[in-house]
């Protein structure tokens, strides 16, 4: 009565639907981590640190009653004493749900991603775009980077050639069509032996670089919290900047009264007193530009983080340095750190952002951070596209 | 691999013979043996051979495998589907006593879904091609370049969300053209004067509970891909309903069935303790939750020790689950099974509202049966058109609040479909609220 067989083809049927899903969680990844870029488990690690990220699942809505005390369920406890009033924890229903039967109504799901902080880097920077600039005369480094060269059957997704795919999967299917056991039946997706993946080869290539430097304001009205903004803001400009340009160089000064250039762990570490000189920050970033990275070769970015306080008798030095590195940099960004509570000493009158105010433009742009949930924002509007269209 | 087709063959005719004794009556059963990667692959489908794609399907896929590579699901897979012959999946790396407890659990199932009325408009002999076909429509209209897959998957996302919001448990969905002609008698024979002013130009006459067939009659502008991709959802849903509404029954009887045959069946005496265990484990209680098979076997055991096995034979004729709960459920069962109510409470969390004594019992009946089939969907229907084609859409409030964020897309969902507003009107703690 009953027939037996041995399911025959090998299609991966749900492959397609699947790669569906991941896009579609990637792009909660993408929209969910605005909120982690200043979490302290990921700022001032190295791109290869892997961060896990909690994604709520990809939701699908239905009218369905709601957790609340209107809505009462029923659960079985057979031999076990059960009594009324007594806390039952989490409800049991909701943590087993189950996916194969349809109309029954899954519980909240998270997925953990697991990403590199260069993965993070690319979701991120996706939409934004270095502003405009001149490609600096190259350098005389070479690098090495990857060209196109021919296909391979093996290889990874990004490198996956759809239109050699879908051809080879034509050729499959006609074959089979002409084949005594032709089955009507047979789910011609894709199977690995289709995909086709484009091969690349590492060629010597001259190189453009760029560096960054950072200014830091260590002063005794930095507080923590100030730093740590400052910090975050930062960490994402390098990982920005990093994955824009293959050779990047950061120089990290940090000044009160006068200026220093430090590494990166003193650099976010150390300091906490005195008063403060702003233009002897950047004097000393245009000292070392004149002695290491000449203009001609190289893009230089900088990016300065101050709460705003100054000598008043500084603001003419400031100034004129300031314009001096306008004109050599890419792109000065400034960006003031106010954290609501932590108010400056000096009038507002003196403040950077009002002293900087005059010379806004595509060069030099200025952003605030009062709190955590400024910082992607403030960065976005130094990159996003949009914002170059407008200018 | 301790077995072969031929030994399947052989153990498959001694099940078949026994149950052909015991009356009962299945569509011939196609077994196809596959691993546990395809095996997922079918149950991502709810075992459809062809289905259109949609992301949902990928992410039912990744949720199993992430179950069974927990040992969530530890329980053998049975796959069995309606229509006919019937296709059942056997999984390759199951031992042989699995797949002769499996065979016989089909034959219960298969025997179900020929004889329970609710299955009588499922259209079993036709449902692959029906399928099929489905798929080869969507796949064009993905292909098409004018509509492509986001629109395509923005259509399903929305149809989806709708699709079990329909006339339950057999009532038939009246056509305009009939209502029509009801309340042209009744303001006819109206004596009380009940009917003046009555509009009979209104839409809907009567609350619509089917909302995707109502959208696609009454939208205005609606592409034809789009409607087709809209019946596409509402013919599956229909086709899956009288599962969900005769879930407890169906993996009841089945269960019965694969006892009372391996019982029968002369097992090779080293296949008992792991039959008796996989048995048990499968019946198993869920403590604080609901394991249909559970509950339906004993439901099934208990009517046949009172009233014999040709009760329980018109029991899985004519009953669904709800009906079968209300008639036999009883006081003692309830008991047995320790069955009890709880509910969310905003201080105290998860807490027990009654439990299976002489004051609580009937009250976690009710719960349960609320929570049985299709009683566990909220009731929506579509209450008319305004002038300005404003969808007012209402909720029948029978005591539980919807879910508002779940409520508040699905509006998204019906406002895309509909190509107008749409107001929802729902009570939430007890005041009239708005969407």
């Amino acid at each position: 009565m009953s027939t037996f067989t041995e399911h025959k083809t090998v299609a991966d049927r749900s492959a397609s639907d699947r790669r569906r899903h991941k896009q579609k969680i990637e792009k909660a990844i993408k929209e969910g981590l605005n909120d982690i870029v200043a979490e302290e488990s990921i700022i001032g690690q190295d791109g290869k640190k892997k961060v896990k990220i909690p994604v709520r699942g990809i939701k699908e809505y239905r009218f369905v009653y709601g957790d609340n005390d209107t809505n009462q369920r029923a659960g079985t406890a057979s031999d076990r004493d059960v009594r009324r009033g007594q806390k039952i924890g989490e409800s049991p229903n909701k943590r087993k749900a189950k996916g194969n039967d349809p109309g029954n109504e899954p519980g909240e799901e998270y997925y953990e991603v697991e990403l590199t902080l260069e993965e993070i880097a690319k979701y991120l920077f996706e939409d934004l775009e270095l502003p405009k600039m001149l490609r600096k005369s190259l350098k005389k480094t070479e690098v090495e980077k990857l060209t196109r060269h021919g296909y391979r059957p093996k290889g990874i997704i990004p490198r996956l050639d759809k239109k050699k795919s879908a051809i080879s999967r034509i050729k499959r299917k006609k074959a089979a069509t002409s084949r005594e056991d032709f089955n009507e039946e047979d789910d011609f997706s894709f199977c690995e032996d289709d995909l086709t993946y484009r091969h690349f080869k590492k060629v010597k290539k001259p190189n453009s670089n760029a560096v960054i430097f950072f200014v830091m304001d260590i002063s005794g009205s930095m507080t923590r919290n100030k730093k740590f903004l400052a910090r975050s803001f930062f960490f994402l400009l390098y990982q920005f900047i990093r994955s824009k340009y293959e050779k990047t160089e950061v120089v990290f000064v940090s000044h009160d009264t006068s200026a220093y250039v430090v590494n990166e762990d003193q650099f976010f570490t150390r300091g906490n007193s005195g008063g403060t000189l702003v233009s002897s920050g950047l004097e000393k970033v245009l000292e070392v530009i004149s002695k290491q990275y000449h203009p001609n070769s190289w893009n230089i970015y900088t990016f300065q983080c101050s709460d705003g306080d100054n000598w008043p008798d500084d603001i003419d030095p400031t100034m004129r340095a300031l314009e001096q590195l306008k004109s050599i940099c890419n792109l000065f960004g400034y960006c003031e750190i106010c954290p609501p509570g932590e108010g400056s000493s000096w009038s507002n009158e003196w403040r950077l952002s009002n002293v900087y105010k005059p010379m806004v433009d595509s060069k030099l742009k200025m952003v605030e951070i009062k709190r955590k949930a400024d910082v992607w924002g403030a960065f976005k509007s130094l990159f996003s596209k949009q914002l170059r269209v407008s200018i | 691999m301790d077995w072969d087709f031929k030994l399947l063959k052989e153990w498959d005719d001694k099940i078949s013979e026994i149950a052909l004794k015991h009356g009962l009556d299945w569509y011939p059963i196609n077994y196809e043996v596959c691993d546990y990667f395809s095996m997922i692959g079918h149950m991502s489908y709810h075992g459809m051979p062809t289905h259109f794609g949609h992301w949902s399907y990928g992410k039912n896929f990744e949720r199993t495998r992430q179950m069974y590579n927990l040992g969530m699901e530890g329980l053998p897979y049975e796959l069995i589907i309606n229509s006919n012959p019937s296709i059942a999946y056997l999984m390759k790396e199951n031992p042989a006593y699995l797949q002769v407890l499996i065979m016989a659990h089909c034959v219960g199932h298969s025997d179900f879904f020929k004889n329970n009325r609710m299955f009588k408009d499922t259209g079993a002999d036709s449902v692959l091609a029906r399928f099929r076909n489905s798929k080869k429509r969507i796949q064009s209209y993905v292909e098409d370049h004018t509509i492509g897959i986001e629109e395509v998957e923005r259509v399903i996302d929305a149809a989806q969300a709708l699709q079990f919001q329909t006339n339950r448990y057999g009532k038939i969905r009246p056509t305009q053209k009939e209502l029509v002609k009801k309340y042209k008698n009744l303001i006819k024979q109206d004596k009380t004067g009940e009917y003046i002013g009555f509009d009979l130009n209104k839409i809907p006459l009567e609350p619509d509970y089917d909302i995707l067939e109502f959208i696609c009659k009454y939208s205005r502008n609606i592409p034809e891909w789009k409607r087709d991709i809209i019946e596409i959802v509402s013919s599956e849903a229909k086709y899956f309903i009288p599962q969900i509404q005769t879930k407890i029954m169906n993996e009841g009887w089945a269960s019965y069935w694969h006892y009372t045959i391996l019982n029968e069946l002369e097992l090779p005496s080293e296949w008992h303790i792991p039959f008796v265990k996989t048995h048990n484990q499968v019946i198993r209680p869920h403590v604080g939750g609901l394991n249909p098979y559970h509950i339906g076997f004993t439901i099934f055991q208990d009517i046949k020790k009172k009233k014999g096995i040709e009760e329980c034979f018109i029991v899985r004729e004519s009953l669904h689950d709800v009906a079968f709960l209300r008639q036999y459920l009883t006081r003692e069962l309830c008991e047995e099974l320790g069955l009890f109510s709880f509910s969310l409470k905003k201080k105290h969390g998860y807490t027990i509202d009654d439990v299976s004594d002489d004051l609580g019992w009937e009250s976690a009946k009710k719960v349960l049966s609320n929570n049985t089939g299709t009683n566990s969907i909220p009731v929506i229907y579509i209450d008319e058109i305004e002038q300005d084609n404003t969808l007012i859409v209402r909720h029948e409030h029978d005591g539980r609040d919807l879910d508002l964020e779940h409520a508040e897309r699905v509006v998204e969902h019906m406002t895309y479909l509909w190509g107008s507003t749409v107001k929802l009107f729902t009570i939430i703690e007890n005041e009239v609220w708005e969407i």
